[in-house]
């Protein structure tokens, strides 16, 4: 499909190059100092992850398969002894006869296994299970060298399209010995479409045909490491064809330096009144005014995107918009915490982007939260979630990025994290007290305390020990008695040195405003699911940890950039570039920020129950505030676990409830909505048209369209029919249903 | 499989969860595989449908299908076993007409569970697994994807009609869970039992003519200059949306959709017969969208817990519901749509076999009781006139065949043409059997 560079020909030869003679002269699988025999840890164990028996599906489910429980991935070695040597009354493993084991027998399909035939009889892996029941079957014994680390030689890769290389997988023990173990790792490519190992065995790796970038996980028992692959669009580009972009704040340049890696190019810049709606849609979740428009376009100052993005910082529809996208991931269940406990919550989310609280001291307000589930609304999300267990989890994926839920019942399958880690983090959460009336749901009316108390412990899931805190990555603490162990927490949260925190909401952010994550999940942030860009989101970290953690500083720093003022119109040189920023991605509006655009475009108000006439659906503060309009378009239901998923796909649901729903149709036709003012007033059928491609549009018509729009309306006074009809058509398009 | 490249995240997502699938799973051919069979329907005959009816607030075994004439009077209560078709089996006397059609279908009496209030009850019964954290009543939970929305990604459905239906409303846990909003079952909230009922949406708004729509929508097509970036590697999500778009008008052009759609086609004669009220016309409009296609319907129905008030409910209540659905069971099988469609019948749990009057209340009720319930099922295979299982003489335990909701659900799906032992990822690359337990009740397949 592409030809073949000659430069990067020679870039990948002398990768491979330098590659070869240093892992050649490696042995093939040396032992790593003292014990020469094959032994279940370091031999045995490994197998059972590189094909699979004690992955999620098979032996590795909690309660194994068919009899036979492995632990997940291998990360309890006890356990996994005891049942492959001590359970199945011996049948698993003959030291005598090690062919006629059920090891050997299932695993090479001689008897009926439900995983299939995973190993060839006679091959070297059968082999060497073979050698270690022949031996009597050795643990590996605990002086042995320990695993400390895996790595990925190499770490990074540039490939062309459809080339492949040889990745080599390292174990490194504790006495500096390594070995190659290649052959027992099981990889996994984070996008297979654009680099997918072709013999796992072998450790070759294929590229797809497309140019791109992807993430092989190399795993090797509990341990993990990363290869980034790059494949760069062929031809040819200078330092010069980079140095000439604009760059309007330090987010360009780290943008065009990942595309310089990847040899793609920038869209164009997209149009003023393209800005215009996409900055009022992304800051504040509205659109301009016919007038804000005209006055917009008509401005003839250099600066005036900055003093846009400045203004709209500072429009009261900010807070609503932003605590409305707050309360999806922190909002209960009315059922649950009740009524008057979750529109307490929402006055105060809404209050703090009304002030513009730093986001360490609105962590911090949540985190260490005390006082009545009437009064203090961020009381309400430890009413909402008493379990330690479960406020543990939501807080490290909301406020570190940090997925600890897995490692409650095992050992993560894609990070460091082990159990001790989880209920080391859940223990902060033991010393909570509850006074006054509970959880009663259905109605839950009842008014609760929230306190710190001095007593209060956790026992660990497996071991039943008690767990002091433990911060991730940190040493456990001894917390006093008088010292509530949540400002621990918050405190080692917020400090500048937390690696997390600054980062994930810069990843949120980012997000919201670019259509797309530089990770995703945006709270999912881990060694194997890398950013696209890590120094950016690095860079955003640390800016936004500079600037007193202000959200609003965070939003102008990438909302003033090139890079959030480039077209979505992809160019040859980014055309399959949906990750790097190369251009704007397109969204469709979420279900709030939908409706109250139509309702603005028609001039009609929308009646939510438990609302005030005239609310805007970002102000709705309950689920229960029925709206069939919202649901359609993906409002999530705080029913929903996890609460917080939002897709923003289009459904054909969506689109016929646009174009036929009664209430939308009836809204149309209101005497007192836009289309009938406009019919009736003294513009003319051209002045009408404009009027309607600005607000629907938030531009003016082109000729053509003007044309073709001119076409549906009769001459005044029989128009409004046809007024009505042209609001219907724009409405029903995607211009309409997407931030471009 | 169409396949939508629409936001980045869920792209990113999708190719995140098949590559956990070479990892975890059975390896990513096989995730591949069992991808690629979503949406055919199978064999060759025609299509299996579902109508779920749902008692939404538990029925109560015994004043239905499961009477104790030899328990004491605070546990037997006020109504009489009465014999049915297929000798040896007696139902309580209100369910006169299901008792003389028995035949058609089977009673399970041993489905049981653990989860004693509605909102865990209701979640275990609809998705077929019990919820991960500890729920209470008055909870409307989803932490995995209801039967309905798994069917509606697992199979799909003709003409564009949206593959699942909640009528008139979804039920506590009936939601998609991961599998996405485009899973969420499709809501018909009016009355059909009303004049001029029409589904939402899908048809015209009463005010708006055909010939006004179709201008509209002439327009539309000339008015709509928005750039697509038709390259699939741009991932445009307007490309998708298009789709979407398409979809819709076919569905609204569709003489099969919309016809299954208007109710007033049917007959008086059939129209009466399922009974002239909210409930009856919203199962005739089941049997409708069923027979157009649509692979499963919930009917949630509710009113059931009776904690109070028990006795005159079930005179009135359960009156209309077994007699509707007798007339859904004989008409199914007159038009020979009960081999290819199944019926269930059934809620959260059962009740207290101890007949009870709580505080502040002044007649007698039964309260949650998730030992023991009866299930309906017809159908699609079913066996008929059969009895599976037995609780003891008092009502309390299931004693015999003791089945779990997994296995309830099992069956349902592979009634249905879906692999219960299937691998699912959810949001963040999990993976989990659709079904924990995959084995059917054996005595219903």
């Amino acid at each position: 499909m592409h030809s073949r560079p000659i430069g990067l020909l020679l870039l990948s030869l002398a990768c491979t190059v330098l590659a070869g003679p240093l892992f050649a002269a490696e042995p093939a699988a040396s032992s790593p100092g003292v014990t020469p025999s094959v032994t279940f840890e370091l031999d045995v164990q490994p197998l059972l992850t590189r094909y699979g028996c004690n992955s999620g599906p098979c032996h590795g489910k909690s309660r194994g398969q068919n009899g036979f429980a492995l632990s997940l991935l291998g990360f309890d070695s006890e356990f996994d002894y005891l049942a492959l040597v001590g359970e199945g009354r011996g049948r698993r493993q003959f030291n005598a006869t090690a062919e006629g084991s059920l090891l050997l027998r299932k695993a090479t399909g001689e008897v009926p296994h439900g995983g299939g035939k995973r190993i060839e009889v006679g091959s070297p892996h059968y082999e060497l299970l073979q050698e270690w029941m022949r031996q009597g079957s050795p643990r590996t014994p605990e002086t042995a060298p320990k695993l400390v680390r895996v790595v990925c030689e190499p770490a990074t890769q540039v490939l062309t399209p459809n080339a492949s290389f040889q990745l080599r997988v390292f174990a490194e023990y504790s006495d500096g010995s390594r070995r190659n173990v290649t052959d027992v790792t099981a990889f996994q490519s984070s996008d297979r479409a654009y680099a997918a190992p072709s013999n796992e065995t072998a450790g070759l790796v294929q590229a797809g045909p497309i140019p791109g970038e992807a993430a092989l996980m190399a795993r090797y028992m509990n341990n993990i490491a990363v290869c980034r692959v790059l494949i760069p669009q062929p031809g040819d580009l200078t330092d010069a064809d980079y140095d000439q972009l604009p760059r309007r704040n330090p987010v360009d340049d780290l943008v065009w330096q990942k595309l310089k890696l990847l040899k793609l190019l920038p869209s164009a810049e997209t149009s003023e009144a393209a800005f215009l709606r996409r900055a009022y849609l992304r800051i504040i979740g509205r659109q301009p005014t016919p007038e804000e428009t005209r006055a917009y376009l008509a401005d003839a100052s250099t600066g005036k995107r900055d003093a846009l993005v400045d203004r709209l910082l500072e429009r009261p529809e900010y807070a609503d918009y932003w605590a409305n996208k707050w309360a999806d991931l922190l909002r209960p269940n009315p059922y649950r915490a009740g009524m008057k406990a979750v529109w307490n919550l929402d006055a105060w989310l809404r209050q703090a982007f009304r002030k513009n609280q730093p986001y360490d001291q609105f962590v911090r307000e949540l985190v260490t939260a005390q006082g009545s589930s009437w009064r203090h609304g961020q009381a309400v999300v430890f009413r909402d979630r008493p379990d330690t267990v479960e406020i543990a989890s939501s807080v490290s994926q909301l406020f570190l990025g940090v997925r600890l839920e897995c490692a409650k019942c095992h050992h993560h399958p894609f990070e460091v994290w082990s159990q001790d880690d989880f209920f080391g983090f859940a223990a902060f959460f033991t010393r909570i007290g509850h006074k006054g009336e509970g959880l009663s749901p259905p109605i839950s009316g009842g008014q609760e305390m929230i306190f710190s108390t001095p007593a209060g412990q956790l026992a660990h899931g497996r071991t039943g020990a008690i767990v002091d805190p433990k911060p991730l990555a940190a040493d456990s603490l001894k917390i006093p008695a008088e010292q509530d162990p949540r400002e621990v927490l918050a405190g080692w949260m917020t400090s500048p040195d937390n690696p997390y925190f600054a980062k994930v909401m810069a990843s949120r952010m980012w997000a919201e405003l670019m259509g797309t994550g530089l990770v995703e999940p945006v709270d999912d942030l881990r060694a194997t699911n890398p950013a696209s860009n890590e120094p950016l989101l690095d860079y955003l970290a640390q800016d936004f940890r500079e600037n007193g953690y202000n959200i609003k500083h965070l939003i102008r720093r990438i909302m003033t950039s090139q890079v959030a003022a480039l077209s979505s119109k992809p160019t040859e040189r980014n055309l399959s570039d949906t990750r790097n920023f190369s251009r704007y991605y397109r969204q469709r509006l979420r279900a709030e920020v939908l409706l109250d655009a139509v309702n603005d475009c028609l001039d009609t108000e929308e009646e939510f129950p438990a609302m005030p006439a005239g609310s805007r659906a970002t102000q709705v503060w309950t689920f229960r505030s029925a709206s069939l309009f919202l649901d359609t378009f993906g409002r999530p239901d705080a029913n929903q676990d996890p609460p917080c998923e939002r897709t923003s796909d289009s459904t054909t649901p969506q689109i016929l409830h646009l174009m036929n729903s009664p209430s939308l149709n009836r809204k149309l036709a209101l005497d007192t909505a836009r289309p009938a003012q406009l019919a009736a007033s003294a513009l003319s059928n051209e002045q009408v048209v404009e009027e309607a491609y600005l607000w629907v549009y938030c531009r003016p018509p082109t000729a053509d369209e003007k044309q073709a729009a001119l076409e549906l309306l009769p001459a005044p006074p029989d128009r409004r029919k046809g007024v009505e009809d042209l609001f219907w058509v724009l409405l029903n398009t995607p211009e309409f249903l997407f931030v471009d | 499989m169409a396949i939508h490249r629409n936001c980045e995240g869920l792209r990113r997502r999708d190719c995140l969860s098949l590559g956990l699938g070479a990892l975890l799973g059975g390896g990513f051919v096989s995730a591949l595989q069992s991808r690629a069979g979503a949406g055919e329907p199978g064999a060759d005959k025609r299509p299996t449908g579902c109508i779920l009816v749902w008692l939404d607030g538990g029925p109560s075994h015994i004043e239905m299908f499961d009477p104790k004439p030899q328990a004491p009077a605070e546990i037997r209560g006020e109504f009489q076993p009465i014999e049915t078709k297929v000798p040896g089996v007696f139902f309580s006397e209100n369910m006169q007409r299901l008792a003389a059609i028995n035949d058609k279908f089977t009673i399970v009496r041993s489905v049981c569970h653990n989860q004693n209030n509605h909102g865990a009850g209701n979640h275990y019964m609809m998705t077929g697994a019990p919820t991960r954290i500890p729920v209470s009543c008055g909870a409307f939970v989803s932490f995995h994807p209801s039967m309905g929305s798994v069917v509606s990604a697992e199979r799909g459905a003709p003409h564009n009609l949206p593959p699942y239906f909640a009528i008139p409303s979804i039920t506590r846990s009936g939601g998609p869970n991961f599998l996405g909003n485009r899973h969420a079952p499709f809501v018909v909230a009016d009355d059909p039992n009303s004049k001029g009922f029409r589904v939402r949406d899908v048809t015209l708004p009463t005010e708006l003519d055909d010939g006004r729509a179709i201008s509209r929508r002439l327009a539309r097509k000339k008015l709509d200059q928005l750039q697509r970036y038709q390259d699939r590697a741009t991932g445009d999500p307007v490309v998708g949306s298009d789709e979407n778009f398409q979809q819709a008008v076919s569905l609204m052009t569709s003489d099969v959709a919309l016809k299954a759609f208007e109710i007033d086609r049917e007959s008086d004669a059939v129209r009466e017969r399922y009974g002239r009220n909210a409930l009856g016309q919203r199962l005739l409009l089941a049997r409708r969208l069923v027979e157009a296609g649509v692979p499963f319907v919930t009917i949630n129905d509710g009113g059931w817990d009776h904690h109070s008030n028990i006795f005159p409910a079930f005179k009135k209540q359960g009156a209309t519901l077994e007699s509707t659905v007798a007339t859904l069971i004989e008409d199914l099988d007159e038009r020979g749509m009960l081999d290819t469609t199944l019926v269930l019948v059934m809620g959260e749990f059962g009740r207290t076999p101890q007949i009870s009057t709580l505080p502040g209340s002044t007649t007698p009720g039964r309260d949650h009781w998730s030992s023991a319930m009866s299930v309906l099922v017809a159908g699609c295979g079913t066996p008929r006139g059969q009895v599976v299982g037995a609780t003891d003489t008092r009502g309390y335990a299931a004693i015999e065949k003791i089945y779990a909701p997994e296995n309830l659900v099992s069956s349902v799906y592979l009634k249905l043409g879906i692999n219960p032992d299937k691998i699912v990822y959810n949001s963040s690359g999990r993976p989990s059997h659709l079904v924990s337990d995959s084995r059917p009740i054996q005595e219903l397949m």
